[in-house]
C-alpha cells in the first residue's frame, strides 16, 4: 500500500507544457554540444599526432624502445700476387676492469674463508683476490704502471679500461690469470679488433694504413681508397627492449647480418717488392740520399705495378713511430739546434711564446713533418724533372715520326745555340761528343742531339706526343694520392715556345709524376701500347668469390710496334757500352735510360735510372730514382763516399742489381754467355789429354800441378759450379792441398787484375755488373770479405762498375 | 513476492515492463568488452614488472565487469521512480562517506590525495564516484518539480520582502539551495585534494540545472566565474603554471623530459607510433614500462597505439553513439525526473570521455580523469554500469510509438 501511495504522489507531477519544453530544448543544446562539437576537436588532434606525425613520433619511440647493438664487420684481407698476406685483421682484445664486480668477488672470497673457518673446511685453494694482488699481477703481464691500476681499481668505478688492444700472447696470459684466480668477475677480455700488417713496412705508402683511433678507418694509402670494399658492413641487432632497460628478446628483433670486408689482391709481388726497398735502402745509405728515393717496378705489357717503393718508409704497424735513419737524424738535429731554423719555431715567438715552448712547437713540428714525409707516395704525390729519361720518349715520337733514322748523324760541339735564347745551351760533355750516329746520342744522352730532335719535330707535333703519351693528364691508377689533373707542372700549348721545345727535348724545365714517366717509357718498350697502371688485380668477398677483376686496360697506342722495336734496340745501347752501362747485367739484355734531374734547389740532384729487361721482349720495367745525394762539399760532383752524382754512377747500378735479382725470380732465361758458370766434371784417373778433352766440353781449361800421366786428384771437385772460362788445377801424383787460402782484396782493379789475384791462392772470380767495357771499370764490391778463409777452388763473386765521369750517366 | 499477472498491474507498473533501449545496452555491452579487453592488453606488463600473473589485473576488471552488467540489468529492471526517494539517501551517503575519506581514507601515500575508502564487502572505492551519482539523483528529483514548488514569501512587513519578491521572481533564489548543496561536496572533495572529481560532480550538477530550467544568466555568470578563476589559477599559482608549461612543450618541464612531462611524451609516442592503423592488437610497445598508468588514465593512448587512428576513432564514435542515444532517450523519457536524470548521467558521461581523450592526446592541460569502461578500476566500472542500468530503466518507460 505505502508503495502505491507513493506512486500515487509521484504521479501527481503535473504535466507542464512549459517546463517539458524547456527541458527538450534544453537537453537538445546538450545534446548537440557535448554528443557532436565536443569531439570534434578530438579527431582533428588524433589526426594530428597519428597521421600527420607519425613518422616524427614512431622514430622516437623506436628510438628509445629498441637497443641498437652493432656487429663489427671483418675488414678485408690485402694479399700480394702470390696470395701473401700484406694486411689483415684479427681479433684481439681491451683489458677493462670493473672495481666494483671485483669488490663483490672479494667479499665472496671473505664469506667463503669465514664459512669455511666455521664449519672447519677446507678454504680456498687461490689466493685472497686483494687489489694489490691484482694490480701487481696484471701490471706484470700487461707491462703497466702497478700504481696507476690501483689507484683505478680504489675507484668506485663500472668500468676501467686498463689497456687497449693487446696482444694475443698477452690477453692468453691475462685469460690464465683470470681462470686460476677465480677472477671472472671483475676482470674482462673485451674483442675488439686490429689490423695486422704482417710485412710491416713493405710497401708501406701503397697500402696505407687504418687508424686504431678512429673507427679503424683506412687512413692512407689503399686502405683509405678501397675503404667502402674493405670495411664490409656493420652488422645491426635491434632487440626491444621496455621501459627499464631490460630486453625483450621475443619480440621485435631484428638481425642484419654483419657483411665481412672484400679482400684485394695485389698486383704487388712481395718479393720483387722487398728486393726494390733493400736497392732503395741501400742506395739511400750508400749515397748519402738526403731527401728519399723511390722504385717503381712495373709490367710493361699490362701497367700492372709489381713494385712500388719509397724511402723513407715506416713499420705499418706503428705508423707515427720514425725509424728512417735519415728522417731521425732530421730529428735529432732539431732538437739539438736547428729549432732555431724552424718555421715553427719563429712563429711561436712572435706569437709570443717563451724560448722553451718555442722550442717543444718546433720539436712537434719536426716529428710531424717526419710523419707526413714517411707516409708520402714520392711516387705519385710528388713530380720532378725527368731529365735524360725522358730522351726515350723523344726518340719514339722522332722515329715514329720519320723524322731521324738510325742511319743520321749528329755533331756535338759541346753546346748549342738555340733560336730565342740568348746564350748557348750546354751538353753534359763540355769538350763535346762530336760525330755521333742516333744510336751513340741516345747512349752518350747528347743533349744537342736531341735539341736537334726536337727541332724537327717541331713543338706541335712534340706536344702532341707530350699529350699521347700521358704526360698531360692522369694515369687513372687505382692508388691514392694521384691529382685529377695529373700533377705534372707543364706549359700550355700555348705558350710552348721553341725554347721551350729546345729544353723540353732533353727532359728539363717541365715537372711529371715518376708514374707518369714509367707508364710513358712502358709504352716506347711494348709496341707503343699507352697502359692504365695498376695495383689492384682482383677484389673478392669473404668467400673467396671474384667480384672485380682488372683486365689490362690500353688507352691508345702511341707509337707503332716497328718504332716500339726500333727504340728498345737503341736503348739497348745504353746499357751495353752507353751512359747506362753500370746497368749491366751478365746473361741478360737489359735497355733503359739514365736521368739526372736538375731541380730549383742549388746543389739538389735527383738521379734516375729507366730500366727494362729483357731487352727484346720486355717483362719488366723499372723506374728508380734517388733524391738529393749529398755532394762532399757545396758544388762537388762527388759524395764523401767517391759514388759520381748521376744517373747511371748511382742509379743505373743498383738498378742492374735489382733487375739481376727480379729476372733471377721471374726465371727470365740467361743468355749464353762465354763466362757462364759450368759443372766441373770428375776428372781424377784420366790422362792429362782425356781430361783437357773432357774440361773443354764444358768450357774449361786446366793447369797441372806435379808430373805423371794420371791425375790424382783437382780443384775444385767433382761437380763444382765454376764460371766457365776458368781453370780446373789437376795433380798428378801430388797431394791436393787441403788447407785453406786467405781471399785477397780485390776492390778498386780490373776484371783481369782481380782474375789474376785471385788464381793465385787457387780462387775463382765470378764477375757482375759492368765488366766488359774499358780501363774505368773496377770492382767496387767482393761476395766474400778480404782475408775471409775459404776452400781452395771457391768462387769469389765480384761486382763491377765504372765510377767515373764517364759513366755519370746524365 | 509472487509475481503479479500482467493485468493484474495499473499503467504505471506495466510501462515499468517496457522494452529497454536496445542500442543503447548493446553500446554499453560494446564498450565494456572493449574496454576490458585493453586493460588486459595494456596491464599484463605491468603486472609482470610487479610480479602478478599477466592476467591478474584483465581478471579482477573482467570480475567486475560481469557483476557490473548485472547489476546494470537489475537497476534496469528497477522502476527509475523510486530512485526519486533514494536520491535524498544516496547524496547523504555520499556527503558522509567524502567526509569519512578525510580522516579514514587513503591513497595519501600513492596519489598525493585521500581519495579512496575501504568498505567491508565493497572493498575500496572513491566516494566521489558516489558522490557525481548522489547529485545528479537529487537534482534530477528536485529539479523536476521545480513547478510546482511552494515559493517561500518573507512577511509582507519585513524590509526586504519587496525584494525577495522580486529576487524570486527572477529566479535568482531559486538554484541558492543546489549551489550549498554542490559547494559543499566541492569543498570536501578539493579537501582530499581532488580537482577532476570536484569539475565532473560541478558539471553533472550544471547540466542537470541548466537542462531543467535555470536562467541562462546564472550560466552566463557562472560560465565567466569558472573562466576567470580558471585563468587565475592558471596564471597565478605555480601548481597549474607547470602543467600548462608542460601542456605548452612535455621536453620542457625542467628534466629534458623525464620530469613531470614523461608520460605525456610518453603518452604522444604511444598514439603517434600508432599511425592509421596501428601497431596490432596486443602489439603496444609503449604498455613495456614506459607509459605509466598505461592501464588506468592513459589507456586510451595505448588503444592509439595498438589500434591506430582507425580504431581509436571507432571508439570515439562508439562513445558519441551512446552519448547522443543517451540524449535522445532523455528527450523521449516519460517524465522531467527521467529526462533529467538521463541528461545528467550522459553528460557527465561524455565529459568524462572529452577530458581524458583531450589530456591523453595533449589537447588540453593533464588532469587525472579516467576513461569510462576503460580506465582500470573495478568499483569506478561498477558504478559507471549502474548509471547505465538507470538509463535504461528509465528507457522502459518511453512510450512506445502510436500505432495507428
Amino acid at each position: 500500500m505505502a508503495q502505491r501511495n507513493r506512486g500515487r504522489r509521484i504521479i501527481r507531477q503535473k504535466p507542464d507544457r512549459k517546463a517539458n519544453r524547456v527541458i527538450f530544448i534544453r537537453s537538445l543544446i546538450l545534446m548537440g554540444v557535448f554528443g557532436c562539437l565536443a569531439f570534434l576537436p578530438l579527431f582533428v588532434k588524433l589526426w594530428q599526432l597519428q597521421i600527420t606525425d607519425h613518422d616524427y613520433y614512431q622514430e622516437l619511440a623506436v628510438k628509445q624502445q629498441t637497443r641498437d647493438s652493432t656487429v663489427t664487420a671483418n675488414r678485408g684481407t690485402i694479399y700480394d700476387s702470390n696470395g701473401t698476406v700484406l694486411a689483415m685483421s684479427a681479433t684481439v682484445y681491451n683489458i677493462q676492469l670493473s672495481p666494483n664486480d671485483l669488490r663483490e668477488t672479494q667479499e665472496t672470497y671473505r664469506e667463503k674463508v669465514e664459512k669455511a673457518q666455521e664449519s672447519g673446511g677446507s678454504l680456498p685453494d687461490y689466493p685472497e683476490p686483494t687489489n694489490e694482488f691484482i694490480a701487481s699481477n696484471l701490471a706484470a703481464i700487461l707491462d703497466l704502471d702497478e700504481a696507476d691500476i690501483l689507484r683505478r681499481l680504489e675507484k668506485d668505478s663500472q668500468y676501467e679500461m686498463i689497456k687497449w688492444r693487446v696482444d694475443t700472447e698477452e690477453s692468453d696470459a691475462v685469460q690464465e690469470f683470470i681462470t686460476e684466480n677465480h677472477l671472472s668477475h671483475g676482470i674482462y677480455l673485451m674483442p675488439t679488433s686490429k689490423r695486422y700488417y704482417p710485412k710491416n713496412s713493405l710497401a708501406a705508402q701503397v697500402i696505407g694504413w687504418v687508424n686504431p683511433n678512429m673507427d679503424n678507418v683506412g687512413a692512407y694509402g689503399l686502405e683509405a681508397q678501397f675503404e667502402d670494399e674493405l670495411s664490409g658492413q656493420t652488422g645491426r641487432i635491434v632487440t626491444a627492449k621496455d621501459g627499464n632497460g631490460t630486453e625483450l628478446l621475443y619480440r621485435f628483433e631484428d638481425y642484419y647480418d654483419a657483411m665481412d670486408g672484400n679482400d684485394l689482391t695485389l698486383t704487388l709481388d712481395a718479393t720483387i717488392q722487398s728486393f726494390c726497398e733493400s736497392v732503395v735502402q741501400e742506395g739511400v745509405e750508400q749515397f748519402e740520399v738526403q731527401n728519399g728515393a723511390f722504385c717503381l717496378v712495373m709490367d710493361p705489357n699490362t701497367g700492372a705495378i709489381l713494385a712500388w717503393a719509397n724511402s723513407p718508409t715506416y713499420d705499418l704497424n706503428d705508423p707515427w713511430e720514425i725509424s728512417d735513419p735519415v728522417l731521425l737524424q732530421y730529428i735529432e738535429d732539431v732538437k739539438s739546434g736547428a729549432y732555431t731554423e724552424e718555421e715553427a719555431y719563429q712563429k711561436a715567438l712572435a706569437e709570443g711564446c717563451t724560448q722553451e715552448e718555442a722550442y717543444d712547437k718546433a720539436v712537434d713540428a719536426a716529428v710531424g713533418n717526419a710523419q707526413l714525409s714517411q707516409w708520402r707516395n714520392k711516387a705519385i704525390n710528388d713530380t720532378y724533372e725527368p731529365g735524360s729519361t725522358f730522351k726515350s720518349m723523344v726518340l719514339a715520337a722522332a722515329l715514329e715520326e720519320g723524322v731521324v733514322t738510325e742511319s743520321d748523324h749528329f755533331y756535338c760541339s759541346g753546346s748549342v745555340m738555340v733560336e730565342g735564347y740568348g746564350s748557348p745551351i750546354k751538353c753534359s760533355n763540355r769538350s763535346g761528343h762530336k760525330d755521333q750516329d742516333l744510336a751513340t746520342a741516345v747512349a752518350n744522352s747528347c743533349n744537342p742531339a736531341f735539341i736537334e730532335i726536337g727541332q724537327r719535330l717541331g713543338a706541335e707535333k712534340f706536344y702532341d706526343y707530350l699529350e699521347d703519351f700521358g704526360f698531360l693528364g692522369p694515369t687513372n691508377i687505382d692508388v691514392q694520392g694521384e691529382s685529377a689533373s695529373g700533377g705534372q707542372i707543364i706549359w700550355s700549348r700555348e705558350s710552348f715556345t721553341n725554347v721551350d721545345l729546345a729544353v723540353a727535348s732533353f727532359g728539363q724545365r717541365f715537372n711529371v709524376t715518376p708514374l707518369q714517366l714509367i707508364t710513358a717509357a712502358s709504352a716506347v718498350i711494348n709496341g707503343g701500347h699507352l697502359m692504365q697502371p695498376y695495383v689492384v688485380s682482383q677484389i673478392s668477398d669473404s668467400d673467396g668469390n671474384v667480384l672485380q677483376h682488372t683486365e689490362p686496360t690500353e688507352v691508345r697506342q702511341v707509337v707503332s710496334e716497328e718504332t716500339s722495336a726500333r727504340c728498345r734496340a737503341i736503348l739497348e745501347k745504353v746499357v751495353d757500352g752507353g751512359t747506362g752501362k753500370n746497368a749491366a747485367v751478365e746473361g741478360y739484355r737489359i735497355g733503359g735510360k739514365t736521368g739526372s734531374s736538375e731541380t730549383t734547389e742549388t746543389g739538389r740532384t735527383i738521379v734516375s735510372f729507366l730500366g727494362f729487361a729483357p731487352a727484346d721482349d720486355p717483362q719488366v720495367v723499372v723506374l728508380l730514382a734517388y733524391d738529393n745525394p749529398k755532394p762532399v762539399s757545396p758544388g762537388a760532383n762527388v759524395t764523401s763516399g767517391g759514388w759520381y752524382i748521376g744517373g747511371g754512377s748511382m742509379a743505373g747500378l743498383k738498378a742492374g742489381e735489382l733487375l739481376e735479382d727480379i729476372l733471377d725470380y721471374l726465371g727470365v732465361e740467361k743468355s749464353y754467355s762465354a763466362t757462364d758458370d759450368v759443372l766441373v766434371p770428375d776428372v781424377t784417373g784420366m790422362t792429362v789429354e782425356q781430361a783437357t778433352e773432357a774440361l773443354k766440353q764444358n768450357n774449361l781449361t786446366l793447369r797441372t800441378v806435379g808430373e805423371g800421366d794420371t791425375i790424382t786428384g783437382q780443384i775444385p771437385a767433382n761437380g763444382a759450379s765454376i764460371p766457365g772460362g776458368s781453370q780446373v788445377v789437376v795433380y798428378l801424383g801430388v797431394d791436393v792441398p787441403t788447407d785453406q787460402v786467405q781471399v785477397p782484396n780485390v776492390i778498386g782493379l780490373t776484371a783481369e787484375q782481380a782474375q789474376a789475384k785471385l788464381a793465385e791462392v787457387d780462387l775463382y772470380l765470378r764477375v757482375s755488373g759492368a765488366s766488359q767495357y774499358g780501363d774505368n771499370v773496377v770492382s767496387y764490391e767482393q761476395s766474400v770479405t778480404a782475408g775471409t778463409l775459404v776452400d781452395r777452388g771457391s768462387t769469389i763473386e765480384v761486382r763491377f762498375n765504372d765510377a767515373t765521369a764517364s759513366g755519370e750517366g746524365l | 513476492m509472487v509475481k503479479q499477472r500482467r493485468r493484474d498491474l495499473t499503467v504505471m507498473q506495466q510501462l515499468a515492463r517496457g522494452p529497454i533501449d536496445i542500442p543503447y545496452l548493446m553500446l554499453v555491452i560494446i564498450l565494456t568488452v572493449i574496454g576490458v579487453i585493453m586493460v588486459f592488453s595494456s596491464s599484463y606488463p605491468t603486472a609482470m614488472n610487479e610480479g602478478l600473473s599477466p592476467t591478474n589485473y584483465f581478471v579482477k576488471q573482467a570480475t567486475f565487469g560481469a557483476i557490473g552488467l548485472a547489476a546494470m540489468f537489475v537497476i534496469a529492471r528497477i522502476n527509475y521512480q523510486t530512485f526519486r526517494g533514494l536520491s535524498v539517501f544516496v547524496l547523504g551517503i555520499s556527503i558522509i562517506l567524502l567526509v569519512l575519506v578525510l580522516p579514514f581514507g587513503y591513497g595519501r601515500s600513492t596519489v598525493g590525495a585521500q581519495r579512496w575508502i575501504s568498505l567491508p564487502f565493497i572493498g575500496g572505492f572513491q566516494p566521489s564516484e558516489i558522490a557525481k551519482v548522489g547529485v545528479i539523483m537529487y537534482f534530477a528529483a528536485r529539479l523536476s518539480k521545480r513547478n510546482t514548488e511552494k515559493h517561500r514569501r518573507l512577511p509582507s512587513r519585513h524590509p526586504l520582502s519587496g525584494l525577495h519578491a522580486w529576487l524570486d521572481e527572477k529566479g535568482v533564489l531559486e538554484p541558492i539551495p543546489y549551489f550549498i548543496i554542490l559547494g559543499l561536496v566541492a569543498v570536501l572533495m578539493l579537501m582530499e585534494p581532488h580537482m577532476s572529481g570536484t569539475i565532473l560532480v560541478l558539471v553533472g550538477g550544471a547540466s542537470v540545472l541548466f537542462a531543467a530550467g535555470i536562467r541562462l544568466y546564472w550560466f552566463f555568470g557562472g560560465g565567466a566565474a569558472a573562466a576567470a578563476g580558471l585563468f587565475f589559477i592558471m596564471t597565478q599559482t605555480s601548481y597549474m603554471a607547470t602543467r600548462l608549461t608542460i601542456w605548452k612543450d612535455p621536453w620542457n618541464d625542467g628534466e629534458n623530459g623525464l620530469g613531470k612531462g614523461f608520460q605525456l611524451i610518453q603518452s604522444l609516442y604511444a598514439i603517434g607510433s600508432g599511425g592509421l592503423l596501428g601497431v596490432g592488437l596486443g602489439k603496444s610497445r609503449q604498455k613495456f614500462l614506459y607509459l605509466p598508468e598505461s592501464e588506468n588514465d592513459y589507456i586510451f593512448a595505448i588503444v592509439c597505439e595498438e589500434l591506430g587512428f582507425l580504431g581509436a576513432a571507432i571508439v570515439i564514435v562508439l562513445f558519441i553513439l551512446l552519448v547522443l542515444r543517451g540524449y535522445w532517450i532523455a528527450v523521449h523519457a516519460r517524465d522531467r525526473f527521467g529526462a533529467l536524470l538521463v541528461v545528467g548521467i550522459t553528460t557527465l558521461t561524455a565529459v568524462q570521455v572529452f577530458l581524458n581523450i583531450a589530456v591523453v592526446t595533449n589537447l588540453i592541460p593533464s588532469t587525472g580523469i579516467s576513461l569510462p569502461f576503460f580506465s582500470y578500476g573495478g568499483t569506478a566500472l561498477m558504478i559507471q554500469l549502474a548509471e547505465m542500468g538507470m538509463v535504461l530503466s528509465v528507457s522502459r518507460q518511453i512510450p512506445a510509438p502510436k500505432q495507428e
